[in-house]
């Protein structure tokens, strides 16, 4: 009985220890690590925020492995890359030191490019093949894909629901069966759960999106949990919970007016770049703007009646509205171009 | 003062509420995974309450049993066998229940279940069958009876989800689909309240572990046993059922509002530095009878970390030797 009481002694000195160095994490930046070289697979990298991961890893000189279900857009991010990779190129024999010594060339890295339907489990795994034939080993795995319906729960298409749910949640699933086991063996990797503030709370009109992104989160954080059970200390996560991102997925969602200066919608770039330094400083979870972190607080601690308050006060509740009322008007304004 | 305001309110409307329950009786009310354990409790307690019942489950025999232990209670029960993974079967099951019932009151989403598996070691149909059953059904459900709730503007949904769906451990399968539960819950909450659709009520319930045999094996450290036992079912089931005649909004097991300020916790220091376990080996008992030490868990918060070490590990697959039944067989099987 005794040794309990102990061990909780030290438990306690232990999170405040905790507190402390994560503390000076903000006082003393963490190096960030190098991942020149390394194979990084990101999903959904043909538009908005993979294609700037890409671009990121890609000025870090990794090896990408670009996935997405629409090949244009995926080639062209590729393109982008195969850009970054010349600009970056150190140029080596320019100034060489006197005395002839032998000159390395820099490691060229490659991107390739992959049509993959990350909500098809098949496909997932058969791309998976292919990459580790042709590529070799996953060092970084982004599981960034996302969509949403757009649509009211009950307007909803039933196909467009399950795809939300198949892209954003399951998806997770095939893709870590895909690489974990190599990166269990090797002890080594990094997989990065691109989720999404609206899998910390919600609001009304996107049932499906909540619920696919809440199981995202379900799922990192249980895998966290495996992967620090097996000892594997080689392999990280992180967890990016982006606030409102203006990449045109959510185009058309506003909060209040009055409030929308402090709580704009994101530029991509700024997120990116916070991502960029959490999973390179291997932060277990990152939100970006870091009120996020304050509204996951209040969501968990006020009764509902509080919460639905503070929503209608900073016209949370009905932000989604437009965005969707938006998306029907294009619906409406295709059909009628087709002729339907 | 906003937040000052509708605190008092709320509280208000608690207070109030536990003194005046409000009544079902002669309500339409739909229970789902009525065959198991929590979902029979559910049913007979709903008919003590002098409800209408229909059952649905995908194993007839308990279903049937159900819906003869609800009938003692004079109530009107029907029992169907719908299977929940399959939408299609969701919606001609639900149209024939309004064909030959009529229209749902209250609409108690229970079934759920596990796959007890490894994520690396879990066959993908047992992954998929949990996502489908514990998270997609219940929009197909949602779907199917919301419409009239709305017409009439008077229902009531329970999603019974789980503790874990607030907090994490190692089943993914299971998390991830009772993470999207709750999610998809609270945002069909909002939705309500900004259509204003005040009659339609919600209750989310998020049990700690119940006793059900569901996830039998699930051992914890010797000494946090006696303080923190697995939750009876009927003591959940009662106190659920007095959460959702008062229309609150969310219930946790008792011991668990301690589930709670661990979200408190989890957001302040979820990204800070992990603490080494201090309750450190616990034993999964396979179902050949071989017996699994694995070493402790580093965690990142101290509830969390508790919490997670309570629940502990699950077995492999609590229905027996199904090992890669395909999702259709094991739900014979399966006594959920």
């Amino acid at each position: 009985m005794m040794m309990i009481i102990a061990e909780f002694f030290v438990v306690i000195l232990k999170v405040l220890w905790a507190f402390v160095t994560a503390g000076a994490r903000w006082v003393v930046r963490p190096k960030e690590k190098s991942v020149a070289g390394q194979v990084c697979v990101i999903t959904g990298a043909g538009s908005g925020l993979g294609r700037l991961f890409a671009k990121e890893f890609a000025r870090r000189r990794a090896v990408l492995v670009l996935w997405d279900i629409n090949s244009q857009s995926n080639e062209e991010t590729a393109e982008m890359v195969r850009q970054i990779y010349h600009e970056t190129e150190t140029p080596i024999a320019k100034d060489g030191p006197v005395g002839g010594v032998e000159e390395v060339p820099a490691f060229q890295p490659q991107v390739y490019t992959y049509v993959c339907d990350v909500g098809k489990r098949e496909s997932v795994y058969s791309t998976a093949e292919k990459v580790r034939r042709e590529v070799g080993e996953v060092d970084i795995l982004i599981n960034n894909a996302g969509v949403v319906s757009g649509h009211h729960l009950l307007e909803c298409p039933d196909e467009l629901i399950e795809r939300t749910m198949v892209v954003n949640c399951h998806a997770h699933f095939w893709t870590t069966k895909a690489f974990l086991p190599k990166m269990l063996e090797l002890n080594h990797g990094h997989i990065v759960t691109v989720a999404s503030s609206l899998g910390l709370f919600s609001t009304a009109g996107v049932e499906d999106y909540c619920a696919s992104k809440f199981g995202a989160i379900g799922f990192h954080e249980s895998l966290s949990h495996e992967i620090k059970a097996s000892e594997k200390d080689g392999i990280n996560m992180t967890l990016v919970c982006p606030y409102l991102v203006n990449t045109g997925m959510f185009k058309g969602c506003r909060i209040r007016k009055e409030i929308e200066p402090f709580l704009p919608p994101l530029s991509p770039d700024f997120c990116v770049k916070q991502a960029m330094r959490a999973i390179l400083t291997d932060q277990p979870m990152v939100c970006t703007p870091r009120i996020i972190y304050m509204v996951n607080f209040m969501k968990s601690i006020l009764p509902f009646e509080a919460i639905v308050c503070m929503y209608r006060f900073l016209g949370a509740d009905k932000c989604m509205y437009p965005f969707l009322a938006q998306r029907k008007e294009a619906m409406n304004n295709n059909e009628a171009k087709n002729g339907i | 003062k906003l937040l000052f305001l509708c605190s008092a309110k709320r509280l208000f409307i608690f207070v109030c509420s536990f003194a005046v329950p409000k009544s079902v009786d002669g309500e339409l009310c739909l229970i789902t995974g009525a065959g198991g354990v929590l979902g029979r409790l559910f049913a007979l307690e709903f008919a003590k309450e002098g409800a209408r019942l229909v059952l649905w489950d995908c194993d007839t025999v308990a279903n049937e049993r159900t819906a003869q232990m609800a009938r003692k209670q004079g109530v009107e029960v029907r029992a169907y066998t719908v299977d929940l993974s399959k939408r299609q079967s969701v919606y001609d099951a639900a149209e024939k229940v309004r064909a030959e019932v009529g229209d749902v009151s209250i609409l108690v989403n229970n079934a759920g279940v596990v796959a007890g598996r490894r994520l690396l070691e879990c066959p993908d149909e047992l992954l998929e069958r949990t996502l489908l059953v514990n998270c997609h059904a219940l929009f197909w459900t949602t779907k199917a009876f919301l419409p009239q709730m709305k017409v009439r503007n008077h229902g009531h949904i329970v999603t019974v989800a789980s503790a874990l769906g607030l907090d994490f451990t190692l089943l993914q399968d299971y998390c991830a689909s009772k993470f999207g539960a709750v999610g998809f819950h609270e945002s069909l909450a909002h939705e309500l309240r900004v259509e204003n659709n005040d009659g339609i009520k919600t209750t989310l319930v998020c049990p700690y572990i119940v006793d059900t045999g569901m996830f039998s094996g699930c051992e914890i450290r010797k000494e946090i046993r006696k303080l923190i036992p697995p939750l009876e079912p009927l003591y959940t089931v009662q106190r659920s059922m007095k959460a959702i005649l008062a229309d609150q909004e969310m219930i946790c097991g008792d011991i668990c509002s301690i589930f709670i300020l661990e979200e408190f916790w989890n957001t302040l220091a979820i990204h800070y530095v992990l603490i080494p376990d201090f309750l450190h080996a616990f034993h999964i008992e396979t179902l050949d009878g071989s017996e699994l030490t694995l070493p402790g868990q580093a965690v990142e918060s101290l509830w969390s970390d508790w919490a997670s070490r309570i629940l502990g590990f699950p077995t492999a697959s609590p229905i027996g030797s199904c090992s890669f039944l395909p999702a259709k067989a094991s739900c014979e099987k399966a006594v959920w």
